[in-house]
């Protein structure tokens, strides 16, 4: 095409990021000699769930420690559907009531319908007007009957970091029989989380936000923590989730955990440096503004309000360009398909496809930035008066 | 009606598949262009199926499949230019052979049937090989005679029956069949020479381009991309559209023209109530200089009469009036579920409604004029340098050869 972008500024880390060189180096003989089935008797299967074993300690230490268990899944999604419909479906006998964040991923959301659906209650926990989690409507909701709430604990588009150690020792105050969840997606790697400061039961993880595979994620649960299975096989993991074990993926997944644990603070911190950049490069730029919600925030998601023509377009403009950004919400979608956690923050449907994305991770650089600011500046003149 | 087809764990897998062509037969001055063809269409067609033979002999064509017969039927009737195939066991060509391999067909349809009311049934008999001892009204009797079971199975009926065994008897061997399958008809594509189609990423352009194939026409596909007020994924849809037509039309060359700049220009240089009609007539144009580059005799476009508010007939004539090439506009006259119903036969309805928009909301007028005329047309394209536009944007244009199997 005409626009043949010379380099490439990937400001998109929300969505997936590149996969990290130390992270390739460790997966790469599973991909080669040490090809052995973890449940073999033989000396290449026994490395093999040796190789597994190290990974699921890697995983959770990033989680906060030993006292954990850790199921790899195919992704963040799968976990979430085992959390939410796995621990609602073995308590049914103790009550019917599900809380969930206003803002929660499809997959929990969509959880929530097919339990909806099962005779559960379902029932949302909203935003207040700052876009902080409103715990006063929360403490409102809760019932001796609520068996599950799942409460994100980085929002995706935004950026807010809610509460959840708080709710989960309001959820416990109601209700002592509750599965707390959360979807920590988007914390790992830039927050230093453990699963007993958080409060929770269990806590859904993805390798391919901190520079693993795509493909691999984990539940990551207390010891104990009762789940009603969601596919039945051959006993692997636990029986929690059975199947062979996808072992380059979990290898290169404690690969990644472990790195992203270890730089958390100095990912957080680079990316507070990045936004700060960001924001000061914006406050020239009239028009254009940083989307504030909740009072903490994930500096490694910044959502901007763009003027005139739709986020699309400004996407599809900066691309040209060679830069990678994401938008809220598609330029013709209907009101309907409209991201529900952007209207969960009061934002109308019209401000809605206005809303453009980028997001960092602890390889994107100052000049990256700049050159998004630079573009974003150069672009406005043309792009600011259409609608 | 239930399926007559015999179960293969009785019988075996049909070995042969006979096609049977219907109007290429009235083509008389070209029927052995139309025959080649055909023929040409089968084996590409066939290519993802099996390994096979086909070939072509009275009036009728052979395929021979290495394996997966039935699938190979089904797939040789979607060719157009087929009106029939029926999937086929050989036999040698003699008497006794014949009867007791019909006998077997016989047994395993009714056990397929499994217990009904009798069926109507009867042999009818093709004979190209006048040297066999019997004429085809004898060879029915006598196999008729020895394979039906009694009248509370099988009920003789000449006229129309439920159940028809057919035998073709040729000079070694002979052919046994109880299944035609209906093929899509029309002609075989290619011997009507070629067209290009304009795709817009909508449910109509995509019918369009099969009903002008179903008709013979050979077809090549140009696309409008208004990068970058539209992203990649619309290409990768309108890569799926073309791939998947290729089912009918096995290769398939897209030009992919860039249309951002000419859309830039008639936002900004023209009355906006024209901005639809005067985009079109500028693809329209584009369209034909590469149609004549192309050798394509025609433009096809899905536009229906009515169906969005710039497909009026006023509308229709200021966008043709920018082409000399005839545009053929299959969809005319369609109602909108006519044409769905075509689009999800065909397989194109789901990749058509993916939200890929072809058109960028930024350009699109408030209020677009109903009752276009071409004075107009020109008037606010004298503002515009036409000339420049269009070969830049051709300039711009790329082209890529698609393939059904995927593989560009």
């Amino acid at each position: 095409m005409v626009y043949a972008p010379m380099t490439t500024v990937y400001l998109d880390n929300a969505a997936t990021t590149p996969l990290a060189e130390p992270v390739r180096e460790a997966l790469a003989p599973f991909l080669g000699e040490e090809f052995g089935n973890p449940s073999s008797r033989h000396a290449l299967g026994v490395r093999a769930a040796e190789a597994l074993t190290r990974a699921r300690t890697q995983v959770a230490r990033a989680l906060g420690g030993q006292a954990t268990e850790v199921a790899f899944t195919s992704g963040g999604t799968e976990a979430n559907n085992m959390a939410v419909l796995g621990a609602a479906r073995a308590r049914k006998k103790q009550g019917a009531q599900i809380l969930l964040g206003a803002t929660e991923h499809p997959s929990v959301r969509a959880a929530g319908e097919a339990l909806s659906a099962e005779g559960f209650e379902v029932q949302t926990i909203p935003l207040d007007e700052t876009g902080n989690l409103d715990l006063q409507v929360a403490e409102a909701l809760l019932t001796p009957e609520t068996v599950v709430v799942a409460q994100m604990l980085v929002n995706n588009e935004v950026g807010t970091i809610y509460p959840v150690a708080k709710l989960a020792r309001l959820a416990r105050k109601y209700s002592p029989q509750v599965h707390m969840h959360t979807d920590a997606v988007q914390g790992l790697g830039k927050l230093a989380l453990d699963l007993d400061q958080l409060g929770v039961d269990s806590c859904s993880v993805s390798a391919h936000k901190v520079h693993g595979l795509k493909g691999t994620g984990a539940l990551v649960t207390r010891p104990g923590t009762r789940l009603q299975p969601l596919i039945f096989g051959g006993g692997q993991q636990g029986g929690v989730r059975p199947g062979t074990e996808n072992v380059v993926g979990a290898v290169a997944f404690g690969a990644a955990a472990q790195m992203a644990d270890d730089r958390c603070e100095q990912t957080y911190e680079h990316a507070a440096g990045l936004r700060a950049q960001l924001d000061n490069g914006l406050k020239t730029l009239s028009g254009i503004s940083l989307l504030e919600a909740g009072t903490e925030r994930m500096p490694s998601i910044c959502s901007l309000l763009v003027p005139g023509a739709p986020a699309e377009v400004w996407q599809h403009h900066l691309e040209a360009r060679g830069i990678f950004v994401s938008v809220g919400s598609a330029c013709q979608s209907n009101d309907s398909s409209v991201s529900p956690a952007l209207l969960a923050l009061g934002l109308d449907a019209e401000r809605a496809r206005r809303v453009l994305r980028l997001s960092f991770s602890a390889l994107t650089t100052s000049e990256e930035v700049q050159i998004a600011l630079d573009a974003l500046e150069s672009l406005a003149p043309e792009l600011e008066g259409l609608s | 009606m239930p399926s007559a087809q015999p179960s293969p764990t009785e019988l075996g897998e049909p070995d042969l598949i006979l096609v049977r062509y219907g109007e290429l037969a009235l083509k008389k001055g070209n029927r052995g262009e139309f025959e080649k063809a055909l023929v040409r269409n089968l084996r590409q067609a066939l290519a993802s199926t099996t390994k096979a033979e086909v070939d072509r002999q009275h009036g009728r064509i052979f395929i021979r499949p290495e394996r997966r017969c039935e699938k190979a039927a089904k797939r040789a009737a979607e060719v157009f230019g087929v009106k029939t195939v029926s999937p086929a066991w050989t036999v040698a060509s003699d008497t006794e052979a014949i009867t007791a391999q019909a006998a077997k067909l016989l047994e395993s349809a009714l056990a397929a049937r499994g217990q009904s009311e009798p069926v109507s049934f009867r042999v009818r008999v093709r004979r190209a090989n006048k040297a066999f001892p019997l004429n085809s009204s004898e060879l029915e009797r006598h196999v008729a005679e020895r394979i039906l079971p009694g009248p509370d199975t099988v009920r003789v009926q000449l006229v129309n029956p439920e159940m028809t065994l057919g035998i073709e008897v040729r000079d070694r061997n002979t052919f046994l069949f109880l299944d035609r399958i209906e093929g899509n008809g029309g002609l075989p594509v290619g011997t009507l020479g070629r067209a290009l189609c304009l795709l817009s990423g909508g449910i109509d352009s995509p019918v369009a381009s099969w009903l002008a194939m179903k008709r013979g026409l050979h077809m090549g596909y140009v696309s409008f991309h208004s990068a970058p007020y539209i992203g990649e994924g619309f290409r990768r849809k309108v890569r799926e559209v073309v791939r998947n037509l290729g089912r009918w039309q096995y290769k398939a060359p897209l030009f992919t023209v860039p249309f951002a700049d000419i859309q830039v220009a008639i936002r900004d240089q023209t009355p906006e109530r024209y901005r639809t009609v005067l985009y079109r007539r500028m693809m329209q144009r584009i369209a034909e200089r590469l149609a004549t580059a192309e050798n394509c005799g025609a433009l096809v476009t899905g536009e229906c009469l009515g169906q969005v508010a710039s497909q009026t007939l006023e509308n229709l004539t200021c966008i043709e009036a920018a082409t000399s090439l005839p545009v053929l506009r299959p969809v005319l006259t369609y109602d909108k579920e006519e044409i769905i119903q075509i689009a999800r036969r065909i397989g194109t309805f789901d990749i058509s409604i993916q939200p890929e928009p072809d058109c960028c909301t930024v350009f699109q007028p408030n209020r677009p004029v109903i009752r276009g005329r071409v004075e107009d047309c020109l008037a606010a394209e004298a503002q515009m340098d036409v000339e420049g536009l269009m070969q830049r944007a051709l300039d711009g244009t790329e082209m890529e050869l698609l393939d059904h199997e995927g593989g560009a």
